[in-house]
């Protein structure tokens, strides 16, 4: 027994050690000291190690082992909660380590740590991803071929047409272009799928960012007779991949532009309490329905009421902007109604210390 | 004098298609449908700008674009990139390697890559 029952120890006298001996998931067990007095025979089995060799170690001393090291820096020395952290400890095993401190009378007295084998899911993602980025690069060759050979046919380079023919060479035309923007759509969901998603990251203005995406709407805002509203306090700069962004912004006013009826109105808000900037952005639209509301942010989720307005939409922009958002450590929500309209709202986190960093060091 | 158009590309209509174009707009062009034609067609006829495709068949348009670049003789044609890849990554290699342009395919049309060049020759 590794629980010795005259000792202070908790988990013994309800624990029965064998049962660990017989999980398909690594378990490894520490003391209110953070040392270890459990490892079961599948984290032997991960991290190449027999339990005997480690038992009674304190999980800094564990960072010499290889295997182990990689996990030592997850956890810290102080053993961290975590929850489903992925970790690759070497080239062809994937684990998943989640953290679970166990407390009586508000004091931690064990840390289970729990290791789960996702190779396998994380190969059939890829595999999936793989699949869909080829797929989709396929399919750009032959759609640059219908667009550039229905524009030679529209701009008359092969004889004149008739009204009634260029009426329907434009419509394939537009048909076509809305295959290349799901094409793009979706070679951008399997890049985020793949987890390989922002680029660089620099420190810009989420101000200007908006400004630029008003700018390049004006057409369309002026044609709908749109009443459109930015109020602003001055906010400290973000650390954003500014295309990847503007791509997330974008779709977020796009959606308030297109399902806001002609006249209506659309107020973007900017605040920040310099730990986190706030971004509303509010409409008086069609509102999304409160029965659909749980799946607005899935893949191809498009609003029953939207899809009789009108045709377009790939229904992948709020799983991409949402996407973004996290991967800039944001988060996203919305409050929607179908008789007063929806509003977004896009919190990001300042990066403080890089902030101070800036300002102590170089000025 | 008339400017001389070397198109690299390994998708024959729409070779076909950028070449009609440009001659219809008074071009004179040369075509090469892979890598190391490409490379040949560039010493040989000294064009006066090239259009390369990325992906190709052999030796891949960022090699013949750095054949190009490493040779004094033909580092001055000015290159423009009419690609499918669309990735920020390859558009800012394809532009440190030293191509004066980079257009995706899908999101210009000839018309379009035909006011590009027009802008560059001038």
């Amino acid at each position: 027994m590794f629980f010795d029952k005259k000792k202070d120890s908790t988990l013994g006298e309800t624990f029965d050690i064998k049962i660990t001996n017989y999980l398909t998931d690594g378990l490894l067990v520490f003391d209110k000291n953070n040392k270890i007095i459990l490892f079961n025979p599948r984290a032997e089995m991960f991290f190449e190690v027999v339990e005997a060799n480690v038992l009674g170690k304190s999980i800094l001393e564990l960072s010499r082992y290889e295997k182990l090291s990689p996990l030592v820096s997850l956890l810290g020395g102080g053993i961290k909660p975590i929850e489903k952290q992925e970790l690759d400890i070497k080239g062809n095993l994937i684990i998943e380590i989640t953290s679970v401190p166990i407390t009586r009378n508000r004091e931690k007295i064990n840390t289970l740590v729990i290791v789960h084998d996702v190779t396998k899911e994380k190969l059939s993602d890829k595999m999936k991803s793989d699949f869909v980025t080829l797929a989709a690069h396929q399919l750009r060759t032959p759609t640059s071929a219908i667009k550039w050979s229905l524009e030679s046919l529209i701009k008359e380079e092969h004889g004149e047409i008739t009204d009634d023919q260029r009426d329907i060479i434009q419509k394939a035309y537009n048909t076509n272009d809305k295959v290349i923007e799901l094409v793009r759509d979706l070679l951008d969901v399997a890049q985020i799928e793949e987890g390989k998603y922002l680029n660089k990251l620099t420190f810009a203005s989420l101000e200007d960012l908006i400004k630029s995406i008003l700018n390049s709407r004006t057409g369309e805002i002026t044609k709908k007779k749109l009443h459109v509203e930015f109020e602003r306090t001055d906010i400290p700069k973000l650390m954003l991949d500014i295309e990847k962004m503007d791509m997330a912004v974008g779709n977020i006013l796009d959606n308030a532009l297109r399902y806001t009826k002609e006249g209506g109105k659309v107020v973007i808000r900017l605040e920040s309490n310099n730990k986190e900037v706030e971004l509303q952005v509010q409409d008086n639209g069609v509102g999304i329905p409160q029965s659909e509301q749980w799946r607005v942010f899935s893949k191809f989720f498009r609003g029953s009421n939207v899809m009789k307005m009108e045709t377009e939409g790939t229904g992948l922009g709020l799983y991409i902007s949402k996407n973004i958002i996290e991967a800039h450590g944001g988060r996203i929500w919305f409050e929607s109604d179908v008789k007063r309209g929806t509003t977004f709202f896009i919190v990001l986190p300042v990066k403080e210390r890089f902030g101070e960093f800036l300002n102590k060091e170089f000025y | 004098m008339v400017l001389k158009i070397l198109v690299i590309e390994d998708d024959k209509f729409l070779r076909e298609l950028i070449s009609q174009k440009l001659a219809k707009e008074g071009y004179e062009v040369v075509e090469a449908v892979d890598g190391e034609n490409g490379i040949e067609s560039v010493k040989k006829e000294k064009p006066g700008l090239v259009l390369l495709d990325l992906i190709l068949p052999g030796i891949d348009g960022f090699e013949v674009l750095a054949k190009m670049k490493s040779d004094p003789e033909l580092a001055k044609i000015p290159v423009i990139i009419l690609s499918n890849l669309g990735q920020k990554d390859d558009i800012e290699k394809g532009l440190e390697m030293g191509a004066n342009d980079y257009l995706i395919k899908a999101h210009f049309t000839p018309g379009e890559i035909v006011e590009k060049i027009q802008a560059l020759s001038e």
